[in-house]
């Protein structure tokens, strides 16, 4: 298997381009600085200093016949940087306690009252946390809300149910669960069998949950996570069996099926804010208007491209925005 | 309770058998009707078309058995196309349950109609896991992700890939997905590497897709049954998705009689309500 | 420790990965990325091996204990190895073995009883739509009824006996609707819905690189 990392025949990482020993040595280098430096003056400081060196070595290194950095990709580093620093500046208030407001989503409001349904009904709530792998990131957000979800059933002792696809997904569901109902002080509440693994076909997966929909007949009904086409056929079935349904994805697809048969729907990035809005922890938050503000520099960029194009002078304008 | 109040509160289970009425009479009463060309099948007929014949293209089986009715289709009318054009065909899939499967039938059922040779006109690749990872990784060396192919052979002992090594070999892609891995493709092939890109799918993919239509990452787009229609009237072709489309717009006409049945009957019983009421 | 290394290693692949970006291919710091993604690639091969194992392991604790529906995981278990045994001897050895096409168990059982079963299944959300159509398209205020009027106009137009049917009246009101419908409004929605789905996984991922989001690693 040959890559380019590796000097052909050698386990050593190859060093013959000057380009590859500049950067070798100016990460070296940085370790140094930031290692011993640091103790005299500050990371900061030292990281400054070592960008300072830096650049004019960079610059030198583009020289060469086949440059080092890819000078085409700079519009995505400017994004890059943009969108970084808005969620670190936003976090970093939001953690010296700025207040920063987060409107209203129903659905999310809408999980503790469905819990409280299922209590009183004395029928379980059914949390799926999504049909993909642990390493999708709508699987982390729905495995983060299974978290809140676990900590409201705990709460209430409500029996909770939540099928998975995935052994890793499985592992972590049943850590986030176990730790949720060991902070609410109920510990000996919590069933090892809470989390199953089901299946690990998708079709196989919808046929049991849908079985076990039309057995015990779950009060509350939690979708959080990446679905695919079986999302009509939980949620039709959920509705048959008389649940209360909230639904949360950000396949665009699968939006309109969870529009119709549930009762409360989380659309697109409304899932991945809904860990921030559970939690309300400063760190999440602040994220979250990090990510706000992003968009709403997208939109102006939008508007002005709408301008532009309208009065036909940007002609120049989409090409500033050309990936390679 | 009047008729309508009975319809309000009908078992589903009548739903069930009106639809698959609709499904099974046009098989037994057929009705082939025309069927208009979209600007999107016709924009990617039009790009595989003006491809140079005897080019490398890549075709990729993205979709589960369970779309098979949809996606197969496509699949099959792209195959046709590319074929008669005389391209090279690598193929591979991102699926792991019963893509490569898939993939080796429908490529050697099509390569053997038009007298195509294994390793000389077309290869199957096979597949991997992780698809970020295989996308991205075939734009540097198809060989460090793929070292075989699909059956074991090394690809050095394949003489196509003698001349396709990465994406810059590469002239176009024909990505047949159910699921989100065509998002991957334009995010991390089309945007990083240029490589034109068309793209079918299932009809609840196709509205996503329009955007990528717009913005030129995809060429142009076959949505569902209807899509794959369309593409066989471009080739010429009368096949399993011209005929399937009978049986669609059967299910299509009975969903807008119900949908209109429900909402009279909504309204007559809401009018009830009010005047009891009253 | 079981925390920070984890985090430690998610840094700097995470990072890592970002920076070779912008870094041409063919520089140590551009072929890391390359390299990365190879090592996931086998990694995750593993992951495969986890899921069978898991399965198998989950299922024989079920029959051992007797527990609810066990006869039914016994049938999972027998399935599980009819058709992933043969699969793993070299087809030389037999026809029968391997997963060459046409010939072998593991090509018959897919053939012939998987992917019919996965179609069957999907082939459900016919009915299941349409009877989520009824239920759920009502005209109970502007936008459902603005909602009813475009769906049923779609589903007019996406069909032969539809577009015979529009046909009927002046104008190409199926042209209309794919233009403005399909390529003006749907589109400018689902670009919306993919540019924030697109924010919101990146400031994810930018959470997990930093650290900030554990709950990968079970920690909320």
């Amino acid at each position: 298997m040959q890559t380019g990392f590796f000097a052909p025949g050698s386990v050593t990482p190859k060093l013959c381009k000057r380009s590859d020993r500049l950067t070798t040595g100016g990460l070296c280098l940085y370790c140094v600085v930031i290692v011993n430096f640091g103790r005299v003056f500050t990371r900061k400081t030292a990281t400054l200093t070592f960008a300072f060196l830096l650049t004019p070595s960079l610059i030198w290194a583009q020289s060469e016949d086949a440059p080092l950095f890819r000078a085409d990709r700079i519009n995505a580093l400017v994004f890059l940087v943009v969108f970084s620093a808005a969620i670190l500046l936003y976090t970093r208030w939001a953690r010296q306690g700025k207040p920063l407001f987060l409107r209203k989503i129903a659905g999310l409001d809408a999980i503790e009252e469905a819990v409280g349904r299922a209590t009183e009904m004395g029928r379980p709530v059914l949390y799926i946390p999504g049909l993909q792998e642990l390493d999708e990131i709508e699987t982390i957000a729905g495995v983060s809300i299974l978290g809140r979800v676990a900590r409201i059933t705990a709460q209430y002792d409500t029996p909770l149910m939540v099928p998975v696809r995935y052994p890793l997904v499985l592992a972590a569901s049943q850590e986030v669960v176990e730790q949720a109902y060991i902070e609410m002080g109920k510990k000996d509440s919590y069933d090892k069998d809470t989390v199953r693994y089901v299946a690990g076909e998708q079709w196989a997966f919808t046929a049991t949950v849908n079985g076990y929909m039309m057995r015990e007949r779950p009060a509350t009904n939690i979708y959080m996570g990446a679905f695919f086409a079986e999302s009509l056929l939980l949620a039709e079935t959920g509705n048959a069996a008389g649940s209360i349904q909230i639904a949360g994805t950000a396949r665009p697809e699968q939006l309109p099926f969870f529009i119709a048969a549930c009762d409360y729907t989380l659309m697109g990035e409304e899932l991945y804010a809904a860990s921030a809005y559970l939690s309300r922890e400063p760190v999440m938050t602040g994220g979250l208007k990090g990510q706000d503000f992003v968009k709403m520099v997208i939109v102006i960029l939008v508007i002005i491209g709408v301008l532009l194009a309208t009065f036909g002078a940007g002609d120049w304008y989409p090409q500033l925005f050309e990936a390679v | 309770m009047s008729f309508w109040q009975k319809m309000e509160q009908i078992d589903r289970r009548w739903i069930y058998l009106a639809v698959a009425v609709a499904v099974v009479v046009p098989f037994l009463f057929p009705t082939p009707l025309p069927i208009s060309i979209s600007p999107e099948a016709r924009s990617l007929y039009d790009a595989v078309e003006a491809l140079p014949d005897g080019c490398n293209v890549m075709v990729v089986y993205d979709y589960y058995p369970a779309t098979v009715a949809e996606c197969e289709p496509i699949a099959v009318a792209a195959l046709h196309h590319l074929f008669r054009k005389n391209c090279k065909v690598v193929t591979l899939t991102n699926i792991p349950y019963g893509g490569p499967s898939m993939a080796e039938r429908v490529t050697r059922r099509m390569a053997a109609r038009y007298g195509k040779t294994y390793g000389v006109d077309y290869v199957n690749l096979g597949f991997k896991y992780g698809y970020v990872t295989v996308l991205a990784g075939m734009g540097q060396s198809i060989e460090s992700i793929f070292p075989t192919d699909n059956s074991g052979t090394p690809l050095s002992q394949l003489p196509l890939m003698d001349s396709v090594k990465n994406y810059s070999d590469v002239s176009f892609i024909f990505e047949v997905a159910d699921n989100a891995t065509a998002d991957y493709w334009v995010s991390i092939v089309n945007a990083q590497y240029g490589v034109p890109i068309g793209c079918g799918g299932t009809a609840v993919q196709a509205p996503k897709f329009y955007a990528y239509v717009a913005s030129g990452q995809f060429v142009g787009l076959l949505g569902g049954m209807r899509g794959a229609a369309e593409y066989e009237k471009l080739i010429g072709i009368e096949d399993v998705a011209t005929v399937g489309m009978q049986a669609q717009s059967m299910v299509h006409l009975l969903i807008i009689g119900l949908v209109v049945l429900g909402n009279i009957g909504y309204f007559v019983v809401r009018k009830q309500s009010k005047k009891g009421a009253a | 420790m079981r925390t920070t290394i984890p985090v430690i290693v998610a840094f700097i692949a995470g990072l890592l990965v970002v920076v070779s970006f912008f870094f041409r291919d063919g520089t140590i710091v551009g072929d890391v990325k390359q390299e990365f993604l190879v090592w996931s690639s086998i990694i995750g091969g593993f992951t495969l091996l986890l899921g069978v194992v898991s399965i198998v392991r989950v299922n024989m604790a079920t029959v051992a204990r007797k527990k609810t529906d066990w006869p039914y995981k016994i049938l999972t278990l027998v399935a599980i190895f009819v058709m992933g045994i043969p699969a793993l001897f070299p087809s030389s050895w037999s026809p029968l073995l391997g997963t060459a096409s046409g010939t072998s168990v593991y090509d018959w059982l897919f053939e012939y009883m998987q992917k019919p079963m996965m179609s069957t299944m999907f082939a459900i959300l016919a009915f299941y739509i349409a009877s989520a159509a009824y239920r759920a398209f009502r005209a109970r205020s502007a936008e459902a009824t603005l909602l009813l009027i475009t769906a049923i106009l779609v589903m007019l137009y996406r069909v032969p006996m539809g577009e015979a049917f529009l046909n009927m009246f002046p104008g190409n009101i199926s042209e209309i609707l794919n233009k403005y419908i399909m390529n003006g409004v749907n589109m400018a929605v689902q670009r919306g819905i993919i540019i924030g789905a697109a924010l919101g996984a990146a400031s994810m991922s930018l959470r997990i690189i930093l650290g900030i989001e554990r709950t990968y690693l079970g920690k909320s």
